[in-house]
């Protein structure tokens, strides 16, 4: 039955606008505190290559699925609307603008042939402008796209990113400024558009850029022995500090920190969990993000199953809970508190400072697998 | 009759990639209850770890006492004695090495026990720098656990009792054979005490995966404790094709380096990997020497014997291999042919990897998941 919901969804096509559940059925069925009237939206796949991006509420019950032609990856919220970016993950080619309410596709996105898309996308304060990092793969160059919401998402700049494979991009809390990992990994479509070309080489970097001009405002990379780190997921707190999320490129058994913390300016400053959670962290980092009051930081670790908590202050690991398959991560209303999904079907309600684990009771969020990044849309 | 077994065992070999094509995606597949995953566990942690561990102890307490009987009256037997001792110690070690997980890791210990790899020659420069300034740090049998990993476990042992330069001097009766006596007298207590906490911590590390469970914020169940399992037979398989056959093979065989290996000097490259397939063939089989029971361990969630029974005999064909080939690697690549047979001996290692991650990992399960195999 699950599968024949899937198949109609796909017969639907990107461009239908389908609900499974009217929102409003699912309003009325809410409690009301604010974490309650939360709704958490992901890229998601079923089990024979199906890929959509999903609601749920905070009980963890589908709200809607909407087929994408390809595998998702994060979803940029855009602010004071309903509109929810979905890139494909790298090399990607399609966009898609959807009603962060019901899943309606409100338009597309599509990638020049020379360039793909890596799967992160931004929109400034106002809404207007959303930025997309993209490979210049014939320069192995990383880009941001700009795209003018107010104009039909007409594509309407390119940054430099000012290193090669950006991933993740945020906003910085000044507005006017994005933060870019540029994870440093050399990639070609020729080449499956997915296999490293530069291991030996790689050169991760942050970059902080002008959002208005695509100027060079900061930069800063690790030290040389640590290049084979690629730089992908980031959180920036109000406070402007960044948490950064690390996958090694090298040797199983090296030493080597999946962490680090930034404030622009000045060095990026590794920080690593002890010995025993440092392993089962398995030299690797899905999701970062921060808690609502910006002191917790959160880094998924879908290859050992841990969720990791970390003290921007003090730059201390806190704990980690275990998450088999864990990755999507978003913060709730409550300090140190976070919802995460998992490739498994899992949801779960975290909290980083009682080192609590509670699983999400609706069981339909089991029916999908649950892909790399959790954005949640207060209601 | 032995075409007929020739015949029997190419078709078993072959069964692997049959079974891999003949499974059903994982999708349709029946989840295999987690109830069946804890006697798998309980066996493994419960019953064949704790043993190799107090063998681990005993062999490096045995290595310890040895290295101060020699020390009392230095002579060539007895430094024949100690050497002998230091490879029981270290096929113990080789053994339990790729049980990466809890105690083992916990501290770095793994790293003091086994400082590997020295991939910027730390050790080499420190213990230039050791033997000219001979601090007294290294021969202080308890402050020694302060110093550098690269300096205070089995390598910096090996060095003391096996390199042409400085073990003679352990004959001597000079600054330089006492202070060596001395370190390696430090080195052998500190590995006895680095043990003792392996078998100590061990027991309520185990409880925690034997108690896996939806309150436990470590292990929320069985399956999940059982993947930790899987990941040591996989990593430790991957660790000897990069990194132990890997280092010493390079590039090609004009950059093929026998002192990239693990364990040069004491010429045991390849005995360690020997050791090493033991303890990994453990996680899989359930017995482990003397200790355990075939058939209990990881190869229990395996519903079919004909793939049971492929694995175990590519696993033996690998072991085979390593088994025709000279402890050391410095002695293989000083053979004509040398380089190109340890360059086969790593694929097949390798090809046994392919096993592990399709075969076992699929039916038992334990594979990874969604984010972990294919994450951005």
């Amino acid at each position: 039955m699950k599968h024949q919901r899937r198949e109609f969804l796909k017969l639907m096509g990107v461009g239908g606008a389908f609900t499974l559940l009217p929102i409003s059925i699912a309003r009325g069925a809410a409690p009301t505190s604010i974490e309650d009237r939360a709704h958490y939206i992901s890229a998601s796949a079923g089990d024979h290559d199906d890929f959509y991006v999903s609601a749920f509420n905070a009980n963890g019950k589908i709200l809607f699925e909407q087929a994408l032609p390809g595998r998702g990856h994060d979803l940029g919220l855009r602010p004071n609307h309903v509109d929810v970016a979905a890139v494909e993950r790298r090399p990607g080619l399609y966009g898609l603008i959807l009603d962060r309410h019901s899943g309606e596709v409100r338009a597309k996105l599509h990638c020049p042939k020379d360039r793909r898309f890596y799967g992160h996308a931004v929109y400034s304060d106002d809404g207007r402008f959303l930025y997309i990092t993209e490979n210049d793969f014939d320069h192995a160059r990383g880009v941001v796209s700009v795209w003018d919401a107010e104009d039909g998402y007409r594509r309407i700049a390119e940054f430099d990113s000012f290193g090669t494979g950006p991933h993740e991009l945020h906003l910085m809390p000044d507005g006017e400024s994005l933060v870019i990992a540029n994870g440093g990994l050399h990639t070609h479509p020729d080449f499956d558009g997915r296999t490293a070309l530069n291991i030996d080489s790689m050169e991760p970097n942050l970059s902080i850029i002008d959002r208005h001009t695509g100027k060079l405002i900061h930069q800063a990379a690790l030290k040389a022995d640590w290049h084979q780190l690629s730089i992908r997921h980031l959180d920036v707190a109000p406070n402007g500090t960044i948490a950064a999320g690390f996958q090694y490129q090298g040797e199983l058994t090296d030493q080597v920190p999946l962490v680090g913390l930034w404030q622009p300016g000045s060095e990026i400053r590794p920080i690593e969990a002890p010995d025993n959670v440092q392993l089962r962290m398995r030299q690797y980092c899905g999701s970062v993000r921060f808690d609502a009051s910006g002191q917790v930081f959160g880094i998924s670790c879908p290859r050992g199953g841990l969720i990791t908590f970390w003290d921007v202050k003090t730059s201390d690991f806190l704990t980690h809970i275990a998450a088999p398959d864990g990755c999507g991560l978003a913060a709730t209303d409550v300090a140190g508190q976070f919802v995460g999904t998992s490739g498994l079907g899992n949801g779960w309600r975290m909290d980083a400072i009682r080192r609590n684990r509670v699983e999400l009771p609706d069981d339909s969020l089991k029916s999908l697998h649950w892909d790399n990044h959790l954005r949640r849309i207060s209601i | 009759m032995p075409f007929l077994c020739r015949t029997r065992k190419a078709a078993l070999l072959g069964a692997t990639a049959l079974l891999t094509v003949g499974l059903a995606p994982p999708g349709a597949r029946a989840d295999i209850p987690d109830e069946n995953y804890r006697p798998v566990l309980e066996h493994l942690l419960g019953v064949v770890m704790p043993p190799k561990l107090d063998a681990l102890h005993d062999a490096t307490a045995n290595l310890s006492d040895e290295i101060d009987d020699f020390c009392a009256e230095p002579d060539q037997d007895g430094l024949d004695e100690v050497r002998e001792d230091f490879h029981a110690a270290m096929d113990v070690w080789q053994e339990v090495q790729p049980w990466r997980m809890g105690p083992m890791v916990a501290n770095g210990r793994d790293q003091h026990i086994e400082y590997w790899p020295d991939k910027h020659g730390t050790a080499t420069r420190q213990f230039r720098k050791l033997m000219f300034d001979k601090p007294a740090i290294y021969t202080d049998r308890e402050k020694i656990a302060e110093t550098s990993a690269a300096l205070q476990g089995f390598p910096a042992l090996e060095q003391v009792l096996f390199d042409d330069k400085l073990s003679p001097k352990l004959l001597d009766d000079d600054e330089d054979g006492v202070f060596l006596c001395g370190y390696g007298g430090a080195i052998g207590a500190n590995l006895e005490r680095m043990t003792g906490e392996l078998v100590d911590e061990w027991p309520a590390f185990a409880q925690g995966m034997m108690e896996a469970g939806p309150d436990s914020m470590d292990y929320p169940d069985a399956k999940f404790a059982a993947t930790d399992l899987y990941r040591a037979l996989h990593e430790g398989l991957l660790i000897i094709v990069s990194q132990k056959l890997g280092r010493p093979l390079g590039d090609g065989p004009k950059d093929g380096k026998a002192s990239r290996a693990e364990s040069p000097t004491s010429k045991r490259s390849l005995r360690n990997i020997t050791h090493n397939l033991t303890g990994l063939f453990a996680i899989y089989d359930g017995k482990w020497g003397d200790t355990g029971e075939e058939g209990k361990g990881l190869s229990a969630l395996i519903d079919s014997s004909l793939l049971d029974r492929s694995f175990r005999l590519n696993w033996q064909t690998m072991a085979d291999a390593l088994d025709k080939l000279p402890p050391s690697i410095v002695e293989l690549l000083d053979q004509p042919d040398g380089y190109q047979k340890l360059a086969d001996f790593a694929g097949q290692v390798s090809f046994v990897n392919t096993l592990v991650e399709g075969d076992v990992g699929g039916t038992t399960q334990l594979g990874g998941g969604f984010n972990a195999l294919d994450g951005d």
